[in-house]
């Protein structure tokens, strides 16, 4: 299956679909020393439910960052 | 004379970007300069290698930590009520405040708030218990339709972000503030110079939020002590009450005992 995270793909063999927590390994070398939010196919997803929400082929991440803003 | 923002009061009613600054220590200086206690910030895609962005939090949380601050986190770069209420969870999730100024973008050429979608997310997250500083155009109608839904402070805007073309409409704002006295009302973007702020507060307003006007000045510190002047000026003009404007001259120097007069 094929996923996006950021808008870059990420290609994971037969898998059926895993885990936010476990795409967010994909993104990040060491997601807890990091401050994002994330967003599944535009809904946010909660840490809480970081484990239980599935996130299966074309679906698309978003983990954001704090940044500068006006 | 204090700012009221949803029950917090706040010594300045000066809000303040922290972007566009040359670097994050001079971010840093200016924003205590001014002496604002409100912060804005955002969230955006961000390399996972690089930490750029975890050293701004990191400094955003000593410069509110510095002054006894409040982070103002926005919804810059959305167009859909969607994306901004999703984007508004995000934040509060990492900032841990319920604030939010809620940007709804219509027009890419301006930057025009899109008030049919800013309307429904303002809805949408006041239901949802955020406290909802809308970002929208010097409409009345909107503004009062944002004080209807509930929004304690509403943000309409001098002109297009990052313009610094100053009160483009002043008729527009002074009737928002006639139309609209119990709502806390922020002047929001397109400010260039102090005097544009002073005039804001001579109107009325109860606070500016400005970004470019300080980080895009020479010198951004002194420019953010400037603003905080201006405001103070501003205000003060406001609560002490202007003159009336006259049609004809009228001599400030008393005529009484005036001397070489010639009686005509």
């Amino acid at each position: 299956m094929t996923i996006h995270i950021n808008g870059k793909a990420y290609s994971l063999g037969e898998a059926e679909y895993i885990s936010v927590n476990n795409a967010l390994i994909l993104h990040f070398t060491e997601p807890q020393k990091t401050t994002f939010a994330v967003a599944l196919n535009g809904d946010f997803v909660g840490k809480a439910d970081y484990d239980s929400t599935v996130v299966k082929s074309g679906d698309s991440l978003d983990v954001l960052q704090p940044i500068q803003g006006g | 004379m204090s700012l009221t923002i949803y029950g917090q009061q706040l010594t300045s009613r000066l809000l303040i970007g922290s972007a566009l600054y040359p670097s994050p220590q001079v971010m840093k200086q200016a924003i205590l300069a001014s002496g604002s206690q409100v912060v804005t910030l955002s969230l955006k895609r961000q390399n996972p290698t690089e930490q750029s962005g975890q050293q701004i939090w990191q400094y955003l949380q000593e410069i509110v930590s510095q002054n006894n601050g409040h982070l103002l986190p926005n919804t810059a770069g959305c167009k859909t009520a969607q994306e901004a209420v999703t984007l508004a969870k995000m934040s509060r999730e990492i900032f841990q405040t319920d604030w939010l100024k809620l940007e709804v973008i219509g027009d890419d050429y301006n930057l025009q708030p899109d008030p049919i979608e800013l309307l429904s997310a303002t809805e949408q997250l006041l239901n949802d218990g955020f406290k909802v500083l809308p970002y929208c155009t010097d409409d009345l109608v909107l503004c009062q339709r944002l004080y209807d839904l509930g929004c304690e402070v509403i943000m309409p805007w001098a002109s297009p972000i990052g313009t610094g073309k100053g009160l483009m409409n002043p008729y527009n704002l002074e009737t928002i503030r006639l139309r609209l006295p119990e709502a806390t009302l922020i002047v929001d973007a397109g400010i260039g110079k102090p005097s544009d702020a002073c005039l804001a507060m001579e109107m009325g307003y109860d606070g500016v939020l400005l970004n470019s006007a300080v980080a895009l000045a020479d010198n951004p510190v002194l420019m953010a002590k400037a603003f905080a002047q201006a405001l103070q000026a501003g205000e003060q003009g406001y609560v002490a009450g202007v003159m009336q404007q006259r049609q004809t001259a009228h001599p400030s120097t008393p005529t009484l005992d005036t001397p070489f007069w010639h009686q005509n």
